[in-house]
């Protein structure tokens, strides 16, 4: 099947040249860790980990996927022994606070690792994942008993941990959640049934920390009569060994389009043991707390998907002959097919977009750091600001190009990737969730538009923007033709930007259904200029190390794929800053019957 | 200058790999001397004096002398090697292992496996996997050079009529110890590292004619795999499968029958050294990629290449 | 009992190396660089004998430019105490190698030093014969199993026949072959411990060691393209050809 290699050199460039590992490093929360000296290194054997053990599950995953026997998951082949040493590895507590023996690192170094894992084995980082998320929730919200018993052996991946949220009522729209949790004691007995649970019930670890969404009897309606419950697979024993089983039990699996190795279930609870999260009717809150990580999470699975199903593309490129080159005269030798234009221009969309993503969705991950460790107050705030503005758009943006890329990919292969025994279908398959889970696109961009933007009336949006244009200044002070053509399609991005966020502004405030019907391009504009922005700045540092003759391939390289950027995705910003200005009211004008 | 070739040999008749090395000598030009260094060796050193263009055997026979220990070998090269201005050795596991030991002694650099010969002291070999060539000049009084044997044609074994003189015993190191050995198993060799590999295709067209490779692979040492198609089509288990969803193997001497060489198995075999296809369909892609193909009915080929083989 | 590990630093055996289009070298400019594979088993055997007890102290060895201390860092997250690094800007061949290894083995007192049987850049298979022969103590070349006795140790070699089993006085040097054993992936928590591990730098001169080069290298080139197939009428040409043009059979 496809191999992997992760993207080391492209990594480390975007940590430390455009996200700024060194600032993140000198936060007085890392200081200690000595980042910079650590990053290229864990790089490196996360890499190993991730091409050598899991990226050659992955295929299997797809072929065999995760199955029940006798009311048991059995996870695809070769997974178990993957997760034990993902787990002994210390890789699940990469970012985890080091007083539960997690490694304290910041999120712009678990970023790449995660991009790695999910490049090689989407379905099998998916556990992690989740894993993570549920122990996000209890460090910030459990009660320290709870954390004491429950989140060392989650940091260790001893024990997985999953969120079960989705009811069959209750999807998109959790308000309408059913679950039903009665008190006993110290703790609550659950009743009811979740659906799409991912990594629900596996045989990967001893024991499974489900995080569960239910109400009481008395609850309120709505969503303020959500509390948040952890319901172990196994129950614990006051002396940390493990106790009777708890009465959760996995149902049925889902069959799926794509992300076949990883066990999708429904779960049912009967007089299920759970214990209170932070505060009764606050559990959607709580959940809430770790949304941006999850949503950045997803849209780095759009991004290694792009990367993996890019690499599949090229080697396939190199290696297939077929036709002649375009000389203008026939005859010669066969060629192999990336010598073919339209070849080149699929390899370069893919490549293009795959960087900026990368550049953009690390930029976020240190957001993430410095909103949270940046010793002013006032500096965190900024940071978060503009996170929680942007964050929808990382989710969305990166996971919609993972489909078109991963779409390209196939086509690439020709004949041949329509074929399942390439694999280059599989990225495409398994791409395609990850604009659906975690919040749909459609959500997403309701929460830019209809959220974050107007929040402040545009104010993150016009910082986001000025920053844009110091960068356009920049550039500006240079000569060279490239620098010269990204600066002008930069320009041109970003007026495409505002006008598009005066436009949104203006319909919210008039027609707020229309504006919503159209928010999906307007996130989809803002992406592709954070991408080009990035790749500006990135083709000013490629500028400046080219000046100095450092790695000249690499950097003659980035050069060329930003100004591809700029000449042939940037644009599409100013076609949807267009549909934006244009309003969504032909989107509505249809009735129900007219469908 | 004469040139010593340190011969490598089992006691009674020397190994082919020797006669390699010994073409290697002569291009380097002057004498070309031979020694004999083992347990009982008079006719490993009779054998060597009949080599063509070797014109003098040195023959040391001690038990310490047996199996080639480094340790005990290397002594007496060096003592030998002051009258040469260079030392030769096949580059097998013999003569890597008491080569090096041998230039550090003499405080000189060694070439290793070296594929030509360019002029005394220049010679060409491969390094970053066979990827690059190179020419390495050696400015040391003595060269120290191991061969590599298939890149020299064999020098005649008969022809020679060198005398074979006795040489001085250099005492045992008494630091290593020569217990046991355990050639390898007559059975077939692994897939992905074997040096033969036969290769057969869905117009096999049954598990049963899959056999006529085994008559042949077990004439040439060879092991045997298979394409997807045959796999799928259940002639083979799916761990014979070469290919980008099976094995990548890289062996001397790929031999592929009846398979049309569609891209997916040519990813796991194109890195073979020499390619050889039958099949009798002579539009199928496998012939682009090999060395020899021959256009044939595999039920009549194969069997008549067992036969001549 | 102490051991000696030497580790290369060296281009990543994924990379396929092309020769300089002015013949002037192999381009490696930028190129990934990694552990040679076969140092990997070495200090793999080195980590499992001090864990088994044999082994009190693993010191990793490296030589080279100053970016060897990552390799040297690699080698200290898969289980090595202490790493040295012997600093050199300009080319050090085998015998150089060889030389400053033993003026380390002088210093260090190891009774046991392990290498990986040759770095897959010049593949030249040397150092540990050559280091071998400057110190007088046995060899123990290509081994695929290694057992620690009384003042022995009991090597499996893999030669040309299949195995060979010797036995070797202490001290020794030995050099591994692949199938010795796997390396283990390095764990994270590893890689943050091995940050504080020591490492010494010092430079050829303070070990009194001449390093100039003995072999000079020109004209880097690429092999010769594979020669167009050709169709051969019948089985005797063809097993004539495979005998006598290809001599592979």
């Amino acid at each position: 099947m496809t191999v992997y290699a992760a993207p080391t050199r492209d990594m480390l460039f975007v940590m430390t040249e455009l996200a700024g590992l060194d600032e993140v490093a000198a936060l007085p929360d890392y200081q200690e860790l000595g980042v910079t000296d650590v990053a290229e290194a864990i790089l490196e054997e996360a890499n190993k980990f991730a091409s050598e053990v899991l990226a050659p599950l992955n295929w299997g995953g797809d072929q065999q996927g995760a199955r029940m026997e006798n009311g048991q998951v059995i996870s695809s082949p070769g997974f178990v022994d993957a997760y034990k040493n993902f787990a002994e590895g210390g890789w699940n507590g990469l970012s985890a606070p080091i007083e539960y023996d997690g490694q304290g690192l910041p999120e712009l170094l678990n970023t790449p690792t995660y991009e790695m894992w999910n490049a090689a084995n989407m379905s099998f980082a998916l556990a992690p994942l989740l894993g993570a998320g549920a122990t996000e929730c209890i460090k910030h919200h459990g009660s320290d008993e709870l954390k004491a018993t429950y989140l060392p052996k989650m940091i260790s991946g001893e024990w997985a941990g999953t969120m079960d949220l989705t009811e069959p009522a209750a999807g998109s729209d959790l308000s309408n959640v059913k679950c039903r949790a009665v008190p006993e004691g110290d703790h609550y007995l659950i009743n009811g049934q979740k659906i799409f649970i991912t990594w629900g019930d596996h045989d990967m670890t001893d024991n499974i920390i489900h995080l569960v969404l239910a109400r009481l009897p008395d609850a309120p309606e709505g969503v303020k009569g959500i509390s948040l419950f952890l319901m172990p697979k196994f129950l614990v024993n006051p002396d940390g060994s493990l106790g009777a089983r708890n009465k959760v039990d996995c149902v049925g699996l889902e069959h799926k389009l794509g992300i076949h190795g990883s066990a999708t279930c429904t779960l049912a609870y009967e007089d299920a043991v759970g214990y209170l999260v932070g505060n009764l009717n606050q559990g959607l809150m709580h959940m809430f707390t770790m949304m941006n990580e999850a949503r950045l999470k997803v849209g780095i699975q759009g991004l290694a998907i792009s990367e993996r199903a890019y690499q599949a593309a090229v080697a396939y490129a190199k290696e297939r002959v077929q036709g002649f080159a375009m000389k203008g005269t026939r005859g010669g030798s066969r060629v192999t097919i990336i010598n073919h234009p339209d070849v080149r221009r699929m390899l370069m969309t893919m490549k293009s977009q795959i960087e900026a993503m990368r550049a953009f969705n690390y930029l976020i991950a240190m957001h993430m750091d410095m909103s949270a460790h940046h010793p002013d107050p006032e500096a965190r705030k900024a940071y978060k600001t503009r996170l929680e503005l942007l964050i929808p758009v990382t989710k969305a943006w990166c996971s919609e190009l993972g489909i078109e890329i991963a779409s390209i990919g196939v086509q690439v292969f020709g004949g041949m990737g329509f074929v399942e025994e390439t694999g280059a279908a599989q990225h495409l398959r398994d791409a395609r969730i990850a604009t659906i889970y975690e919040g749909t696109t459609g959500i997403q961009a309701a929460d830019l538009a209809g959220r974050k933007l107007v929040m402040d009336k545009g104010a993150a949006m016009a910082s986001v923007i000025a920053d844009m244009r110091a960068v356009e200044e920049q550039l500006a002070g240079a000569s060279s033709d490239d620098l010269a053509a990204i600066r002008s399609s930069l320009g041109e991005g970003i007026k495409a930007l505002s006008i598009g966020t005066e436009a949104m502004l203006a319909a919210m405030a008039q027609n707020p259904s229309a504006a919503i019907a159209n928010s999906v391009n307007y996130l989809m504009l803002v992406g592709y200029v954070c991408g080009g922005w990035q790749m500006a700045r990135a083709a000013l540092v490629a500028n400046q190390k080219l000046a100095a003759g450092e790695d000249t391939d690499f950097y003659q390289t980035k050069l060329i794929t930003a100004r591809f950027y700029a000449d042939q995705i940037l644009p599409k910003a100013t076609a949807l800053a267009q549909t934006v200005k244009a309003g969504g009211e032909s989107t509505l004008a249809l009735t129900e019957e007219q469908f | 200058m004469s040139v010593l070739v340190i011969a490598e040999h089992d006691n009674a008749t020397i190994k082919k790999a020797t006669l390699s090395t010994v073409t290697a000598a002569s291009k380097i030009g002057g004498d070309v001397h031979v020694l004999v260094a083992g347990k009982g060796c008079q006719s490993a050193a009779d054998a060597a004096a009949k080599i063509a263009g070797v014109s003098k055997v040195l023959m040391a026979d001690a038990p310490h002398y047996n199996h080639e220990l480094a340790e005990n070998i290397a002594p007496l090269v060096v003592k030998l090697a002051s009258g040469y201005g260079h030392v030769l050795t096949p580059a097998t596991t013999m003569g890597k292992n008491f080569m090096p030991r041998v230039a550090a002694l003499l405080d000189v650099a060694q070439i290793s496996e070296i594929i030509a010969v360019e002029s005394a002291d220049t010679f060409v070999r491969p390094i970053y996997a066979g990827n690059v060539f190179v020419n390495v000049q050696s400015k040391d009084a003595i060269k120290v050079i191991t061969v590599r044997a298939t890149s020299f044609d064999a020098a005649a074994a008969e022809g020679g009529s060198a005398a074979v003189e006795s040489v001085e015993i250099t005492p045992a190191a008494g630091l290593s110890e020569y217990l046991s050995q355990e050639l390898t198993k007559s059975d077939r060799p692994e897939l992905t590292s074997a040096r033969v590999v036969i290769a057969g295709g869905r117009a096999l067209g049954s598990s049963e004619n899959f056999k006529l490779l085994d008559d042949l692979a077990d004439k040439l040492g060879a092991a045997v795999g298979a394409t997807r198609a045959a796999v799928d089509a259940g002639y083979v288990p799916n761990d014979y499968q070469i290919g980008q969803t099976g094995k990548v193997i890289a062996p001397e001497l790929y031999v592929g029958i009846g398979l049309s060489g569609a891209i997916q198995h040519l990813a796991g075999m194109k890195d073979s050294k020499v390619i050889v296809c039958i099949n009798k369909d002579e539009e199928a892609p496998i012939f682009q990629v090999s060395d020899y193909g021959l256009v044939g009915d595999l039920f009549t080929v194969v069997p008549e290449l067992t036969k001549a083989l | 009992m102490k051991v000696l590990v030497a580790v290369k630093r060296v281009v990543d055996y994924n990379v396929n190396v092309r020769a300089k289009t002015d013949g002037t070298g192999a381009d490696i400019a930028n190129v990934k660089m990694s552990m040679n594979p076969f140092d990997e088993v070495a200090v793999e055997e080195a980590v499992r004998l001090k864990e088994a007890g044999k082994v009190s102290e693993i010191v990793a060895v490296s030589m080279g430019v100053s970016a060897c201390q990552d390799t040297i860092r690699t080698a200290l997250a898969m289980g090595a105490d202490r790493g040295i690094l012997v600093e050199s800007d300009t080319e050090l061949q085998s015998l150089a190698v060889a030389k400053l290894l033993k003026a380390l083995v002088d210093k260090e007192a190891p009774g046991l030093v392990l290498l990986g049987k040759q770095a897959i850049d010049d593949d030249s298979n040397q150092t540990a014969q050559m280091l071998a022969a400057l110190l007088g103590w046995a060899q123990g070349t290509f081994i695929s199993k290694l057992e620690l006795g009384d003042g022995k140790a009991t090597v499996i070699r893999e030669v040309d026949g299949g195995l060979e089993t010797d036995s070797l006085t202490m001290p020794t040097v030995i050099s591994v072959d692949l199938r010795l054993n796997e390396p283990r992936f390095v764990k994270l928590p590893n890689i943050m411990k091995a940050k504080k591990k020591p490492l010494e730098v010092i430079k050829p001169d303070a070990l009194g060691v001449d390093t100039s080069p003995r072999l000079v290298y020109s004209n880097y080139r690429e092999p010769p393209a594979r020669k167009a197939g050709i169709k051969v009428p019948d089985v005797a040409t063809l097993v004539d050809k495979l005998k006598n043009e290809a001599k592979v059979i």
